[in-house]
Parts: C-alpha cells; sequence; structure tokens
C-alpha cells in the first residue's frame, strides 16, 4: 500500500489514528503494532513471516548479549551470529537471482535461478536491526526487554517500506516515552500533506513523461529529449523518495515520534561530497557509521582511504537494487568523491558558486540516468543519445510538444527543488501581526486547495508507482 | 508558513473533517454499477479467496474497488483533467484536445501492417475477381483530416502512408477517401468532437469517394430527410478525457423517403424497416443508434433500390453511418462485422452468387489497434 492512494488516506490512517489517539499510553505501542502488521500483510501477505523472524532473531540476540555478553570475545560472537544471518537473509532474497545470472553469464554455467521476489522493504528493516544489534555491541544502546516495543519500532507502517532508515538509539528512549500533542498532530499532518503533494501532484507527473521518453525510439529522441527525459526521472526520484520521508516524517510526528531530516534540498548541492550530506541521509549515516568509519576512513592513510570509499560507494550502489546499474551508480559516485577528495574538489570550492550549482546539478541528473535503466544494453543506448550532439538532431518538435505539454510542472518543480519554502518560512516569521495572519490564511487555504486535487489525482489513479520494490 | 496557531488549526480540523466524511460516505452510499461519464463497468469487491489474498490481487482490487466508488467520484476524474488542462497539458489519457473544441485520437504507429495485408491477400485471391468488383477502402480520422485543428508541435505518424502501404501490397483496388473529406472539411463537420467516428456528414463524403470511384450518380444530401436526434452526444473520446464540461455533440440522421426497407438483424433474429434505433438516444453510446449497435451479419433489402445488384460490405462501426447512403444502390447488402463474424465472409460469398460488389470498409485506427479486420479470412 502507498501512502498516498485512497484506502491509506481515508481508511487506514484515519482508522488507526482515532483507536491511536483514544487508547491509554501503555497501549499505543500495541495498537501502532496491530496496524503496521496489517499494513505490511497488506502488500506482503507471506513474507511478514520474514520480518516477524528477523525481528525474534535480534530481540533474542540482543538478550543474550545481554546476559552472556560479559566478555568482548562473546559480545562479537552474537554479533556476528546477527550480521550472518541478516545478510544472509538479505542475500538470498534480494541478491541470488543476480548473483546466479552474473556467473551464469561470466562461466557459461546453467545454475537455475530461485527467482525469489523481493520483499518490500526488507533492505531498510534489515538495515535497521542490523543498527540495534551493532549499536548494542558497541554499548551504545541498552538491549530492549520488551519485544512489542522492538517489533513496533522495525514494523513502524510510517518508516517501514521507503524509510528513513531510523537508528534504535534515535528511538527507545521515545518507544516508551514521548509527548503525543495537539500541536504535533497538526505539525505532523501538515508535514504528511507536503509529502503528499509532492508525490501526486510532482513526481507523478514528472516520472509520466519520463516514461513515455524512455519509451521511444532512438529516431524520435532527439538530444534535448534525452535530457529532458533525465530531468525528469531527477524530479521523479527526487520528488518521489523525499515525498516519502516527509510522510514517514510527518506521520512518526503525528504519533508522537520525531524522526531525523531524510533530504536537505539534494538537487542544490555544490558538490558530489555535498549532494550525499544532502541525499538519503539516513542511508549515508548509516554506510558511514557502520562500514566506512569501522574501516578507518580516512585517518589510515591514503591507499586506504581510497579503497574504503571504493568498498562503501559499491555497497551503497548494490544496497539500491540487485543489478549492474546500481553497483555502476554506486562506482560513479565512489570514482567522483575520491577525485573531489584528491584532485579538483579544493580548485572546485574557489569557483563561482553557480559553477559549483551546476557541476553538480549535471553530476546528479547524468547518475540518475543510470538508476534508471536497469538493462545495460538501453542504458547504454540512451547515454549515446545524450552525448549525440553531432549526429543526433538537437532539438525537434517533440521535444517542444512535451516542454509545452509539461512546462509548467517541471518549472514548478525546479522552484520546489529549490529551498523556497524554508526561505518563505522565515520570511513570514519577520511579517507584522496582520500580515502574517493572510499569508497564513493564503496557505492555509492553498493547502486545502492542493489537498482536493490530490484526492482528485488519486481518485482518477492513472500513474501511481511505488519506486523502491527494488531497494 | 502557517504561522497562525487559529488558522493551522481550522486547516487541520477541514482536513481531518474532509477525510472522515468521504470515508463515513463512501461507506453508507450504494455502489454505482456503471459509470456513465466513464463508459466503463466499475470493479466490484472481489470475492475473498486465499489464492487472491496471498498473491496481493485481492489488495489491489480492493484499491480499484474504493477509488471507483469513491465519493463524488465524476466530480474529482473531472477535476483532475480540468487542472490537467489549465496546466498546459494537450494531450489527456492519449487523447489530443484540439481546437475548435475538438478531441482526436492520435494515430499511434501501426503494429499490424503486415498482418492485415497478409490477410487481405489471402481474402483476395480467393475471390472469384471477374465475377465480383471489389474494393478496399480505408478511411482517414479526424486526426488526418483535421491536423490543422491539432495542438502546435503534437507528434504525428501518416496515416495515408499507410493506407498506401496497404493498398499496394494487398492488390485490391482501392478508394481513397481522403481528399474527398479534405475537400469537404470546409462545408461542415465531418467528425464528431467527442468521438472517434466520423459524422453523417462525413460517411457522406466517403460515399461519394465510393459512388465516383464505381461510377454510380451519388444522391444529393438535399433529397435526403435530414433529422438532428441529439444535441447532447458525449462520445468515447469524451469519456477518455473525462473533462466534463467539454461540449457535446450533435446527431443528425439523414434518410432516403424513397427507400423502401427491411433490415434483418440475423443473429436476434429482429426485423425492422428502420437503420436507426433510436432507443440508443437515451442511453450513453449514442453512435450506437447507426445500424442498432454491433451485429455479426445484417442483412439490408431495398425494394426501391437503383439496382438489382447485391453489396457485400465488410466494415468497421465507421461503415454504420455510410450504410444509410449505400443502401439506395443496392437490392441487397449484407453487412458483416468481422470482429464477430465467425465463419468467414468467403464461404458466405459461395452460398450468396447474386452478390455483384464486395467493399471493405475500415478506419484507419481501428485497423490496426483492433484486428478485427483478421476475421475475414
Amino acid at each position: 500500500m502507498v501512502f498516498s492512494c485512497i484506502p491509506f488516506l481515508f481508511f487506514f490512517l484515519p482508522l488507526c489514528l482515532i483507536l491511536y489517539y483514544a487508547v491509554p499510553f501503555s497501549w499505543k505501542n500495541g495498537i501502532l503494532l496491530i496496524f503496521s502488521l496489517i499494513f505490511y500483510a497488506w502488500g506482503e501477505p507471506l513474507y511478514i513471516l520474514l520480518m516477524l523472524f528477523s525481528t525474534v532473531l535480534d530481540y533474542t540476540n540482543g538478550r543474550l548479549m545481554e546476559r552472556f555478553g560479559t566478555t568482548k570475545c562473546r559480545r562479537t560472537f552474537f554479533l556476528c551470529c546477527s550480521i550472518c544471518i541478516n545478510l544472509s537473509i538479505l542475500a538470498f532474497f534480494k541478491y541470488a537471482d543476480f548473483v546466479i545470472a552474473s556467473v551464469n553469464g561470466l562461466l557459461g554455467t546453467q545454475f537455475a535461478q530461485p527467482h525469489m521476489h523481493l520483499p518490500v522493504g526488507i533492505s531498510f528493516y534489515t538495515f535497521q536491526t542490523m543498527s540495534y544489534i551493532i549499536d548494542l555491541y558497541r554499548g551504545e544502546v541498552k538491549a530492549e526487554h520488551s519485544y512489542t516495543a522492538y517489533l513496533t519500532y522495525v514494523s513502524m507502517f510510517p518508516q517501514l517500506v521507503a524509510g528513513p532508515i531510523v537508528r534504535f538509539a534515535d528511538i527507545q528512549e521515545q518507544l516508551h516515552h514521548r509527548n503525543i500533542t495537539l500541536d504535533k498532530m497538526e505539525q505532523g499532518l501538515l508535514r504528511f500533506m507536503t509529502g503528499l503533494f509532492k508525490k501526486v501532484l510532482i513526481a507523478n507527473q514528472a516520472g509520466a513523461l519520463w516514461e513515455e521518453i524512455c519509451a521511444l525510439g532512438a529516431s524520435e529522441t532527439s538530444v534535448a529529449t534525452a535530457w529532458l527525459g533525465a530531468l525528469c526521472f531527477t524530479f521523479q526520484l527526487y520528488f518521489d523518495f523525499s515525498a516519502y520521508s516527509d510522510m514517514a516524517i510527518g506521520m512518526g510526528r503525528m504519533l508522537g515520534f520525531d524522526y531525523n531530516e531524510n533530504f536537505r534540498y539534494p538537487l542544490t548541492a555544490i558538490s558530489v561530497t555535498d549532494f550525499w550530506r544532502r541525499w538519503h541521509i539516513s542511508l549515508s549515516t548509516w554506510f558511514r557509521d557502520y562500514v566506512y568509519i569501522p574501516l578507518g576512513g580516512n585517518r589510515k592513510g591514503v591507499p586506504r582511504h581510497l579503497l574504503n570509499i571504493a568498498v562503501v560507494w559499491f555497497l551503497t550502489g548494490l544496497w539500491h537494487g540487485a543489478s549492474w546499474n546500481f553497483i555502476l551508480w554506486g562506482v560513479y559516485y565512489g570514482i567522483l568523491l575520491m577525485l573531489e577528495k584528491y584532485v579538483w574538489g579544493k580548485a572546485l570550492a574557489k569557483l563561482p558558486r553557480w559553477i559549483q550549482h551546476t557541476y553538480a546539478f549535471l553530476i546528479v541528473v547524468f547518475g540518475f540516468v543510470i538508476f534508471a535503466i536497469t538493462d545495460m544494453g538501453a542504458l547504454g543506448n540512451y547515454i549515446t543519445l545524450l552525448f549525440s550532439f553531432a549526429s543526433n538532431t538537437l532539438a525537434d518538435t517533440r521535444f517542444l510538444w512535451y516542454l509545452g505539454n509539461y512546462g509548467i510542472v517541471i518549472v514548478i518543480a525546479c522552484i520546489l527543488a529549490c529551498p523556497v519554502y524554508p526561505w518563505l518560512c522565515r520570511k513570514a516569521a519577520s511579517l507584522s501581526r496582520g500580515k502574517s495572519c493572510v499569508l497564513s490564511a493564503l496557505a492555509g487555504l492553498s493547502v486545502l486547495l492542493l489537498f482536493v486535487l490530490s484526492t482528485a489525482y488519486m481518485v482518477s489513479d492513472t500513474y501511481n508507482p511505488f519506486l523502491y520494490f527494488r531497494f | 508558513m502557517i504561522t497562525n496557531v487559529k488558522i493551522k488549526r481550522a486547516v487541520v480540523f477541514l482536513i481531518c473533517i474532509g477525510i472522515l466524511s468521504m470515508a463515513v460516505c463512501f461507506l453508507i452510499s450504494p455502489k454505482k454499477e456503471f459509470s456513465e461519464n466513464e463508459n466503463r463497468y466499475l470493479t466490484k469487491l472481489p470475492p475473498l479467496s486465499a489464492k487472491a489474498v496471498f498473491d496481493g490481487a485481492y489488495t489491489d482490487s480492493i484499491n480499484d474497488w474504493l477509488a471507483d466508488h469513491f465519493p463524488q467520484r465524476d466530480f474529482f476524474v473531472g477535476l483532475k483533467s480540468r487542472a490537467e488542462i489549465a496546466v498546459g497539458r494537450k494531450e489527456i489519457n492519449h487523447i489530443y484536445v484540439a481546437e475548435d473544441d475538438y478531441l482526436i485520437e492520435p494515430y499511434a504507429k501501426p503494429q499490424n501492417t503486415e498482418r492485415i495485408t497478409d490477410t487481405l491477400v489471402k481474402f483476395y485471391e480467393k475471390l472469384d475477381q471477374t465475377a465480383l468488383d471489389i474494393h478496399l477502402m480505408l478511411v482517414p480520422t479526424a486526426v488526418t483530416i483535421y491536423s490543422d485543428k491539432l495542438p502546435t508541435y503534437a507528434p504525428m505518424s501518416d496515416q495515408m502512408a499507410t493506407a498506401s502501404a496497404i493498398y499496394d501490397a494487398s492488390g485490391i483496388p482501392a478508394i481513397d477517401c481522403s481528399d474527398w473529406l479534405s475537400d469537404g472539411a470546409s462545408q461542415g463537420q465531418l467528425y464528431y468532437r467527442t468521438d472517434h467516428h466520423w459524422t453523417t456528414l462525413g460517411a457522406y463524403y466517403g460515399y461519394l469517394a465510393y459512388c465516383d470511384a464505381k461510377g454510380l450518380t451519388p444522391v444529393s444530401l438535399e433529397s435526403l430527410t435530414a433529422q438532428t436526434v441529439t444535441e447532447d452526444f458525449a462520445g468515447t473520446l469524451y469519456s477518455k478525457v473525462n473533462d466534463y464540461s467539454h461540449k457535446k455533440d450533435t446527431i443528425t440522421i439523414y434518410t432516403n423517403p424513397e427507400d423502401d426497407l427491411t433490415v434483418t438483424y440475423i443473429d436476434t433474429g429482429e426485423v425492422t424497416d428502420s437503420l436507426y434505433n433510436l432507443d440508443y438516444l437515451e442511453e450513453k453510446d449514442k453512435y450506437s443508434l447507426f445500424l442498432n449497435n454491433i451485429h455479426p451479419l445484417i442483412e439490408i433489402e431495398n425494394k426501391a433500390a437503383s439496382s438489382q445488384d447485391e453489396l457485400m460490405l465488410i466494415k468497421d462501426s465507421y461503415a454504420n453511418s455510410i450504410v444509410p447512403f449505400l443502401a439506395h444502390h443496392y437490392r441487397k447488402i449484407y453487412v458483416f462485422d468481422t470482429r464477430y463474424y465467425r465463419d468467414g465472409p468467403s464461404s458466405f460469398l459461395s452460398d450468396h452468387d447474386k452478390i455483384t460488389d464486395v467493399l471493405l470498409l475500415y478506419n484507419m485506427n481501428t485497423l490496426d489497434s483492433d484486428t478485427g479486420i483478421r476475421g475475414i479470412y
């Protein structure tokens, strides 16, 4: 169930919230848990068992580590057990087909692929449970005694299927004590609405044009059309993914939880390094804290630093899907980060700001082309189109046609990809009382209108994809 | 940005009320079976089965069911279309929103040209070409004749190029009515604004092209009785675009007072004296009034025909509005809809040796998208 659909928004969420607010605090985790399990079972009626197994495993491991983990050696044993089992499950369900296909391709063998269907959200919840065990090993959290609380943490529907990856350390306290206030409920609902508008009104539109361009034949695609397609996919992914985080953070807030921000206007980054501080922050900090720093980060000499970057970005790419293009995408960023660290990073920082923005933006847009097309042959063709300045028409009437049809949506996307909203909020805060009343009323009215419009789009329900089924 | 606490509270309150009232309305309101505006049956609540639950089909259909029966669905669907038009979209649900209130179906790149010509070749080879006068008429749709009304830069492929390729490859003598239609475009409305069919006037120009090719003297439009049967026709394209403020169409039908018709619908056994069934004016798809919608085989006898010739007309729904003009020239017309007539018209021919003419009439869009023509062989 995606958040931006009729069953979720008009039935599941209100019912859940009404019950959640009605019951005493000690029951709230229970209500949340029941609804989360229903939410997961709605999309994955069978694999919910896998998720339950995963939580039982790590909960038990945590208790055992607490009880018997008196020496470092024993603690390491429990840690390794948990990590091995978690990664094996992930590897089997997510990567088995890919590995076997790659081996068959390389060696010409004929091993049968298991053709497992990928459980939704497995990459997100596996990383969440692993964060618990690793933090516990490091002594950064206390073992959780309540299985209900632990299962609630892992399965919580706001962040279960598309992130952000919430770390147990950040939320353990809140699982047992949290403030649920009308004020937070209001903030949360409005934040959720922001996400809903981004997903339904921007991301889905940009995505529709991307799919249309992608389906064109090479002879119908001018260079400008190809770049327009790449831009549209960039907007689709950013507005879709950040919208999920907005909706998750908003719903978390309505339930009394405070999640960390997951996106900070990544398309306005001034370098690749900066981009990764702003894009899917919960994933990049996860890799930083649990892979990059344990490997030694940048403190063990240049060759080791380069190796660490390579490992982390190979894994980051692989995390996004079991396909070569995702690995290529990770490696692409790994190499660019190395170059920024050791070759042109300092020179880049001295250039005018607009050059830095353009540089990062083009790299990101091109990167998402690699991300978008899983078939390597098709990817190669599309990249050729992007750069066929000499052999292909630069722009044709079809490009102008798309521009006419989608121009306004693209302009709105461009504006919203920049931090215009926080800027307006700051301005609003400094206004006089009367003026801020008028502004509030206008903003309030727009929210209501956009809500009606989003409902219209959801009811018409033509194109509403869930992009993270590969994650 | 909503800094005022009271306004924020009011907005949140209104959203919550909106969500809850919609949910309650959904639960208590009766569920419609059919959407007139969208011209389709709405999803029913699926039966619960273990298989459907576990492969996820059940939850998918719940989603469709909720969306289809959502309170005020027509308002929301229409709002979406209005919003898209407002932000500059000229193509909605694969239909061009063209000038002068025309909705025009694009011509998609043909996929089946080779299979169609193969069928036509086989069909043609089997016929007795010395005894029969055979013609193929591929009618362009509004996208070709009204190409000047299309939105600027709208992508289009050339229908008549495909038609020529089919004419050449099949070897069947062609009747190209596109010039007749182009010339007639200034004389009146040749295609419906909201439907993919040609109007009766459009069909009349097609008829003129046919008469010209056959050497027949066409009946003049003035000598026919014209009757405007509806001004409230919202056709198939209207239902795809769902902009409910769109201007609707007028249907005019023509009857020849000289004709003396007996129309027999072979599948139902119904016999009547009219080529129109005006009962369809009460329904959404008013184009069905021509030849009583779809029938595999219709026999039309005209005792006052200008000749004793008999015509075998193999066609799609476009031809339903040309038959009233052709009827005057033939003692008998056998009308085949090859999407539904399963026995192959060729064997029918050998049983009916009075047939003198064969006309294959299809429009260029459904020719490729609806593979009914393959039923001719």
